[in-house]
């Protein structure tokens, strides 16, 4: 059971249809993506998760039960437009923050002193936020977000603004935080971090839910069924009707690497088969999963 | 509501607010003004008072110098005998600040002319003194060339000198001494001031509104907290604000007056208010308000170029004792509050609508335009506390606050205040619940211009 459950979630601004029937399951300790395509209706299924909106019809429950308003203190939410107060010192206004998340003040100060230690950043905490780049006032946001230890972690874009090596620090600790049982949701367009990151994704379109389940099997299933052999030798690989199709071959100075095409009724290991019994001198044979962006691609593009 | 949250809320307005180097400018600042203010019309009247000036008296009449009677102010010698001439010439060897001369006694006119010469300009109050001395010696002189028996008692009887105090009426019938012009000065004080602390205050509320959601962090905030909490902790929390303020303006202000008063004295400070509350009548008279208005209230226009009589004065020190400052406070402290709360949620709902400062232009329009009306409608209440238009205008919740304190200086039925207050509670109550409605809205909403047709639709929305 997941830790947010979205029961046929509606929401619309007069007119304007933000989402529509959205039944979703979040697992809990997981990582789970939320793509989408810019005005999908991604942020307002995330401000209905956070309560900032409620939804015109159905239900979220939170582990099992309606959500309230004392749930949202185990949520943390990095927002896509990042914001703090510009005049407000980093200390106080982090120390406001977690706060409002319903830490006491001790208890704040103890574990924002541990995040800046391990980010490095003490000597910031008396200075104003105005003082600070863009990219070191996302580096306290972040802090923010995690630091009332919350068992839901929903990130939007949480890599934007980051230079590479921040960015890998903060791809550590949702690792970690991770490891240590929270669920995160990442909201991204970057498909390679969805791959690399998350366990589970959904992804909506036009208000709708069109696919969710796991990274690998929507991989798997958006899969059109193609291999691809490297092999060395002299002659080249030929199709096999009704077992496979060659769609290229690439000969690097004997080095070949062949796309081949299996027909529907075809398995890998026909097809392997098939390969060995034209004795070349094979280096691989790989089932290729297509990326995530093409998935992506694909299936916006076809409601349309 | 989660009333530990709103507290954090609270508490974040109210600290970063107190402890700015402008708050604490205009907090202990305003008192030193006020009481200077209070304080500097007696020290400068003190300071500019004629003291021990040498007048010489060359007396042709032979009738006047008899009644040339020192004062503390001036010193008359008789300079019978000197040329005139000669003492004008030599003024600064005797040391003299004034000549006078008094022409023979013209026997058919039964009169004298006088004439009076002066290095500096001569003040007011010497010019008098000379002349009432004068006078006095001629009325003498006519009264006995009739040579009546008993004639000086007989006018001594017949002279009158009626000064008109006026009361008003207290509900229990007993009268109290009053003096107008002073209810009118401390209305139209206590109806500035709550003007400018509503206005000043929900437009701080505002501002703060629009720096949360131009910087983004609103949607942080409501994530935590709902959009109505933090309205009204931010709300809150600026009242304290204002009321911390308030607060030592009083007690600082009155530190100072009494620290003053046992310096140069309580007297002086009475007087200095006499003299504020005829600057007040040439005020009023500057701006537009008819003496005959006055006039009908009972009260004469003072003349200026006349110093208050012991009796105006009297009534002037006695109003100010009179005024009810405990009731005049708590009245402003409920007041404030309720208006303040009521402008402050429709500064905030039309701030939650616009993303920079220099868009409330339009949406502000209608909500500026009431708190005007009833800073225009508190000046007709000092020059007419009892009119039609100012009743009203105490009664309706947007322009009560100050209407109803710029009425209270003059006394109101309690029933009015419960009424008004009432009222205005009702009113803040209902336009908190739209406010809130509007706020919550528009704090995410970005992009577009917003227009009261998109706040009627927000209104509706669901």
């Amino acid at each position: 059971m997941g830790i947010i459950q979205c029961k046929d979630v509606c929401k619309s601004f007069g007119e304007k249809v933000a989402l529509d029937h959205v039944t979703l399951d979040f697992p809990e300790g997981k990582i789970f993506g939320l793509l989408g395509p810019n005005g999908a209706g991604k942020t307002t299924l995330i401000r209905i998760i956070n309560r900032i909106t409620i939804p015109n019809e159905g239900t979220v429950l939170f582990e099992g039960r309606p959500i309230t308003q004392r749930d949202v203190e185990r949520i943390g939410y990095l927002p896509e437009e990042r914001g703090l107060y510009r005049k407000m010192k980093v200390g106080e206004q982090a120390m406001y923050l977690a706060q409002l998340k319903g830490m006491s003040s001790k208890a704040a100060a103890e574990e924002l002193k541990k995040w800046f230690v391990k980010f490095g950043i003490q000597s910031w905490w008396p200075k104003k936020v105005e003082e600070l780049s863009k990219g070191m006032a996302q580096k306290v946001q972040f802090i923010t977000t995690v630091v009332h230890k919350p068992s839901l972690l929903i990130l939007d874009e949480p890599f934007s603004g980051f230079d590479p090596v921040n960015a890998q620090l903060i791809r550590e600790e949702i690792l970690n935080l991770k490891a240590q049982g929270s669920t995160i949701v990442l909201s991204t367009h970057n498909m390679e971090s969805v791959e690399e990151l998350c366990d589970d994704i959904a992804l909506i379109n036009k208000s709708k839910l069109v696919i969710t389940g796991g990274v690998n099997e929507i991989r798997h299933k958006y899969g059109n069924n193609n291999v691809e052999l490297v092999y060395t030798g002299s002659t080249a690989v030929s199709p096999v009707p009704g077992t496979f199709r060659v769609l290229s071959d690439m000969d690097d100075s004997g080095r070949h690497t062949a796309v081949l095409a299996l027909e529907p009724e075809t398995d890998n290991s026909a097809a392997l088969r098939a390969v060995l019994d034209q004795s070349l001198s094979i280096n691989s044979f790989k089932e290729l999963v297509p990326r995530m962006n093409d998935i992506f691609i694909k299936l916006v593009t076809e409601e349309e | 509501m989660n009333m530990h949250i709103i507290n954090v809320i609270i508490g974040r307005e109210y600290m970063t607010r107190v402890k700015k180097k402008s708050f604490l400018l205009t907090t202990f600042l305003a008192p030193i003004f006020l009481a200077a203010m209070m304080i500097l019309p007696s020290v400068i009247m003190f300071m500019a008072e004629d003291k021990g000036k040498k007048v010489a008296v060359i007396d042709d009449s032979g009738i006047v110098m008899p009644y040339m009677e020192d004062t503390e102010a001036v010193d008359y010698m008789d300079y019978a005998g000197y040329q005139a001439d000669s003492v004008k010439a030599a003024f600064n060897e005797f040391g003299l600040d004034a000549l006078v001369l008094v022409s023979p006694l013209d026997s058919v006119a039964k009169s004298v002319t006088v004439s009076a010469y002066s290095s500096k300009p001569m003040s007011v109050d010497m010019k008098d003194a000379i002349r009432g001395n004068v006078n006095k010696a001629v009325e003498e002189y006519r009264l006995s060339s009739y040579d009546i028996d008993g004639l000086k008692q007989i006018m001594e009887d017949v002279q009158a000198d009626i000064p008109v105090s006026t009361y008003t009426l207290e509900d229990d019938g007993e009268a109290r001494i009053s003096s107008s012009e002073v209810y009118m000065f401390v209305s139209l004080i206590f109806s500035i001031i709550i003007y400018m602390f509503i206005a000043m205050f929900s437009g701080m509320v505002m501002q703060s509104v629009i720096e949360e959601k131009s910087s983004r962090v609103v949607e942080v905030l409501v994530s935590s907290v709902k959009a109505t909490e933090l309205m009204f902790g931010k709300i809150i929390g600026v009242a304290c604000v204002a009321l911390t303020q308030f607060f030592l303006w009083v007690v600082l202000t009155g530190i100072l007056v009494v620290g003053a008063g046992t310096v140069i004295g309580f007297d002086s400070i009475a007087e200095s208010a006499t003299v504020q509350t005829e600057q007040m009548n040439q005020m009023t008279e500057g701006l537009g308000v008819d003496p005959s208005v006055m006039e009908q209230g009972g009260m004469a226009a003072p003349q200026m170029e006349m110093p208050a009589g012991d009796s105006e004065m009297a009534a002037v020190i006695q109003t100010l004792r009179d005024i009810d400052y405990p009731m005049l406070l708590i009245s402003f402290v409920i007041y404030f509050v309720l208006g303040y709360l009521l402008y402050a949620s429709l500064f905030a709902a039309i701030g939650s609508a616009v993303e920079n400062e220099a868009d409330t232009q339009q949406l502000q329009l209608p909500v500026t335009i009431p708190l005007l009306l009833a800073f225009f409608i508190a000046f007709y209440a000092f020059k007419a506390p009892d009119s039609q238009v100012v009743f009203w205008g105490s009664m309706i919740p947007f322009t009560s606050p100050i209407v109803m304190l710029a009425r209270i200086p003059f006394g109101v039925p309690v029933w009015e205040l419960v009424v008004s207050i009432v009222l205005l509670l009702l009113t803040f109550a209902g336009i908190a619940y739209l406010s809130a409605k509007i706020y919550k809205i528009g704090i995410l909403m970005f992009g577009k211009k917003t227009t009261f047709k998109d706040l009627y639709k927000w209104l509706k929305q669901k």
